[in-house]
């Protein structure tokens, strides 16, 4: 049951900075956000 | 309906992130893939962990058991390799007795990868290789090297602190996914537990008469190079390293702590009506003084930190130049074994358990590993 409410939870991480990456206006901050994300959508699939 | 400029640079920055994802999620389910044991000539059966508690059927949790049975009349023994993906030469063992081991008399069952999990992946920051490779006498045998616990995608998240549940005993949060601290097991535990609980369903199902649970440590552990005793264990453990003296091989015989608790020679003895040993090799590829981290360290076992650390008087064991390779490692484990056998066989002459085909300690120093896979 844990595991799914920090599934729930890296979910909801994924979709705010998705939300983030598409309202800053810098690439940098952008990338940074695409790096983000990498390593949330592995673990909100549990592959890694 | 046109999108704006920010938006397409958001767009390729997720695809970017998404192709990334894409890009390893292959290399991540290739390391679920088992590595090739071959069917020895002892072999008479291979059965899955599940067959002795259903709840670990199509999950990471279960795993081989390989049946190597004489056929006739005698004591059951159990091998345990890899219940730490990161100590291979506990499951090199007992992949050598699965490939190579004939049963002469009595039963010996053995689980290569006895937490099947831990070689999933590997530990953060530990700079871990991700396979180790040999040039076998059939050609190129590569085995995964992995970690001490369970894969956090098999059981997550860790709690702050684990609570041992037969006990009531607190460790770490981390330790909550290693097997070595979850004996007996539960039947509705995590996923760790599980897997104790399946292999001490198997010791009372099969009426195993003892269990070896074969390990590394670092070299500075001063647990290393040695046996672990459980207290009903200690009369055949202490034969069994006479044994071992007589081949020229150093071990240590050390009680099982009645104080920690999740062992297996701890709970298995007490839960179980089996003799319960572990055994320590040592290892430099585990230890926090070690050099730059690789397969060769893994295999050649060798490693200059080490080194000036012995000269300091630092280390548990002797370490000169030679350091402690894969093929002393397997060579020490696999006397070890013999050696247990033979002294539970002349402690229950009534319950004899012996093998043949197996290499020896000195094969092994002379020729390697290779020549074996």
């Amino acid at each position: 049951m844990i595991t799914v409410v920090y599934r729930g939870i890296v979910a909801v991480a994924v979709i705010l900075v998705v939300a983030e990456l598409f309202s800053q206006r810098s690439l940098k901050v952008k990338i940074n956000a695409g790096l983000v994300l990498i390593p949330l959508i592995l673990r909100a699939l549990m592959v890694a | 309906m046109a999108f704006g400029r920010n938006t397409i640079v958001s767009m390729v920055v997720l695809a970017f992130a998404l192709g990334a994802v894409a890009a390893v999620i292959p290399s991540y389910r290739a390391a679920e893939q088992d590595d090739v044991i071959r069917r020895g000539p002892g072999v008479t059966e291979v059965r899955k962990l599940s067959t002795w508690f259903e709840g670990l059927g199509g999950t990471n949790g279960d795993t081989d058991v390989y049946v190597l049975d004489s056929g006739k009349p005698g004591a059951t023994g159990l091998v345990l390799g890899g219940t730490h993906g990161n100590e291979p030469a506990g499951y090199m063992t007992a992949i050598l007795i699965v490939e190579h081991a004939v049963p002469t008399a009595g039963r010996l069952l053995v689980i290569p990868h006895a937490n099947r999990s831990s070689v999933t992946h590997t530990d953060y920051q530990e700079a871990s290789p991700r396979e180790l490779e040999f040039q076998g006498a059939s050609g190129r045998r590569a085995f995964r090297y992995g970690s001490r616990a369970t894969n956090p995608t098999d059981q997550w998240p860790d709690p702050d602190i684990y609570v041992h549940a037969a006990s009531g005993q607190q460790l770490s949060g981390a330790e909550t996914r290693n097997l070595n601290r979850a004996y007996p097991g539960r039947a509705d535990g995590t996923f760790t537990e599980r897997v104790a609980y399946g292999i001490a369903s198997l010791v009372r199902s099969e009426k195993v008469d003892f269990v070896v649970d074969l390990h590394e440590a670092s070299p500075e552990y001063p647990v290393v190079n040695a046996i672990v005793a459980h207290e009903r264990a200690m009369p055949v453990a202490s034969a069994a390293v006479l044994n071992l003296e007589f081949e020229d091989i150093t071990i240590g015989l050390e009680p099982s702590p009645k104080n920690l608790r999740g062992l297996s020679h701890r709970e298995l003895g007490d839960a179980t009506d089996a003799l319960a040993m572990l055994c320590e090799t040592s290892n430099v590829s585990q230890g926090r003084l070690r050099g730059a981290t690789d397969a060769r360290q893994v295999i050649e076992g060798t490693d200059d930190k080490y080194l000036h650390a012995a000269g300091l008087g630092r280390l548990s064991v002797p370490f000169d130049e030679h350091g402690w390779p894969m093929k002393q490692r397997v060579g020490r484990h696999a006397a070890t074994v013999v050696a247990i056998l033979a002294a539970f066989t002349s402690a229950h002459p009534d319950r004899p358990i012996s093998l043949s085909g197996l290499p020896s300690y000195a094969d092994l120093m002379a020729k390697g590993l290779e020549p074996y896979l």
